[in-house]
């Protein structure tokens, strides 16, 4: 039965969106990764919107991976945009040293999009 | 006789104060010996009173402590009551708590130490004679006497002057509380932009609460931009440095960026020569211009009208 508790990439014109769930476990975030992938080789998008405003704890396999797929991402012609991370979670990031290497961050969805409508200078 | 519990918050407790009776040697020969003069206590206790406030009322720095007619006769019925406890022969836990109470009291009514202290040396004053011309003891007593009069009143005078103390202190820690907070105040200045100037150093307590607060606020106004104002930071250290960096990077993460304004030129030298590479981070000297910065990325023109 699997896809029942699974993520959804939805896509959005030439962007991805995907909404990461509260307390995302291991299986789910590799399985984040294998899909965007996917995705981005079927739509060609470019670019990826993870929207982790409902992410209370972000721990190191988190982080790697975000930074991984990030690159993956950049290999595959795209650009990852993290929305809405909560101020705990970037404290509790900051104090733990983890990094989200290459992946741009931004307030919100809205923000996000704006980055690759390029109505948004600051990148 | 017993009070509550309202001033358990104490750090004094009646085990350490039990403590602090042997290391003044005060035994229960001393109760006893005390005990033998409050019948005499008792009978002048009503022209003690008197002698003492008529005292009292002779100095303008003490009498405004006194106030009113009805004020006194207050004052002077607790002072009664307490030079009475003093020989009672009672030094329990009842005892303890009710001269904590005095010197809490005491300390909110501003009433200083000094005066404290002094008002027991007129009170020493009027009993020595007490003790000495009293027919009933002998030499060898009244000395005892003296000296247990003298180990209880140095016991009092130890509980109310920690009481005080210890007042004063939550005095301070509250303030300095306040203070932290007022220090680093967070505030919206246009839409999309927030300043937070600093004040004083910032140590890691400081950083976290400071972090706290400008993340919050940051996401709460859904500003891209941030203005942190260390103006009035004295001086930069490493260590300094290394928080502000630490919030620059947490800021970072929520997808706002960070400008740092009121860079000084001591600041400048001082960064250059720790080593402290911030050249990844905008940076101005004033935080009108870093206001401009800001203004600039959200595309954001302003204009004098006048000149048009």
């Amino acid at each position: 039965m699997d896809g029942e508790n699974s993520l959804s990439v939805i896509k959005l014109k030439n962007i991805l969106l995907v909404t990461v769930p509260d307390d995302p476990g291991d299986d789910i975030i590799h399985e984040l990764q294998t899909k965007v992938l996917h995705a981005i080789e079927k739509y060609q998008s470019k670019g990826l919107i993870l929207d982790i405003s409902s992410v209370n704890i972000l721990d190191s396999f988190f982080a790697r991976t975000i930074s991984e797929t990030t690159q993956m991402v950049a290999l595959m012609g795209g650009k990852t945009v993290i929305a809405g991370m909560q101020p705990s979670v970037a404290i509790t990031a900051t104090e733990l040293g983890l990094h989200l290497g290459k992946a741009i961050s931004t307030l919100d969805v809205d923000r996000a999009l704006d980055i690759f409508t390029d109505n948004f200078k600051l990148v | 006789m017993n009070h509550s519990h309202s001033n358990s918050k104490y750090i004094s407790n009646f085990n350490s104060w039990a403590e602090q009776k042997r290391f003044v040697n005060f035994t229960d020969e001393d109760a006893a010996l005390l005990q033998k003069l409050h019948p005499f206590a008792v009978d002048y206790a009503d022209v003690f009173v008197e002698k003492l406030y008529e005292h009292l009322q002779k100095f303008p720095d003490t009498k405004r402590f006194l106030g009113d007619e009805k004020m006194l006769m207050r004052l002077k019925l607790a002072q009664k009551a307490y030079f009475m406890d003093l020989t009672s022969g009672d030094y329990g836990e009842g005892y303890f708590k009710s001269r904590i109470k005095v010197g809490i009291a005491h300390q909110r009514i501003g009433l200083p130490p000094r005066i404290y202290m002094s008002t027991y040396c007129y009170y020493m004053q009027l009993m020595i004679p007490q003790i000495y011309s009293n027919p009933t003891f002998d030499v060898e007593t009244a000395n005892g006497i003296f000296s247990a009069l003298h180990k209880i009143i140095n016991l009092d005078q130890e509980l109310a002057i920690s009481a005080y103390i210890h007042a004063t202190d939550e005095v301070i820690s509250r303030q300095t509380e306040e203070i932290l907070e007022m220090s680093t105040p967070v505030i919206q200045i246009w839409e999309g932009v927030v300043a937070a100037p600093i004040i004083g150093m910032l140590d890691s307590g400081r950083t976290q609460q400071f972090m706290e607060r400008l993340l919050e606020t940051i996401v709460q106004t859904n500003s891209p931009v941030a203005l942190i104002d260390i103006t009035g930071v004295p001086q930069i250290d490493t260590a300094t440095a290394q928080h502000l960096i630490d919030t620059i990077n947490a800021v970072k993460l929520l997808g706002s960026q960070v400008i740092i304004t009121g860079v000084r030129p001591v600041i400048a030298q001082t960064l250059v020569h720790l080593g402290i590479d911030l050249s990844g981070i905008i940076t101005r000297p004033t935080m009108a211009l870093g206001l401009k910065v800001a203004l600039d990325k959200l595309s954001i023109k302003v204009v004098d009208v006048s000149k048009e």
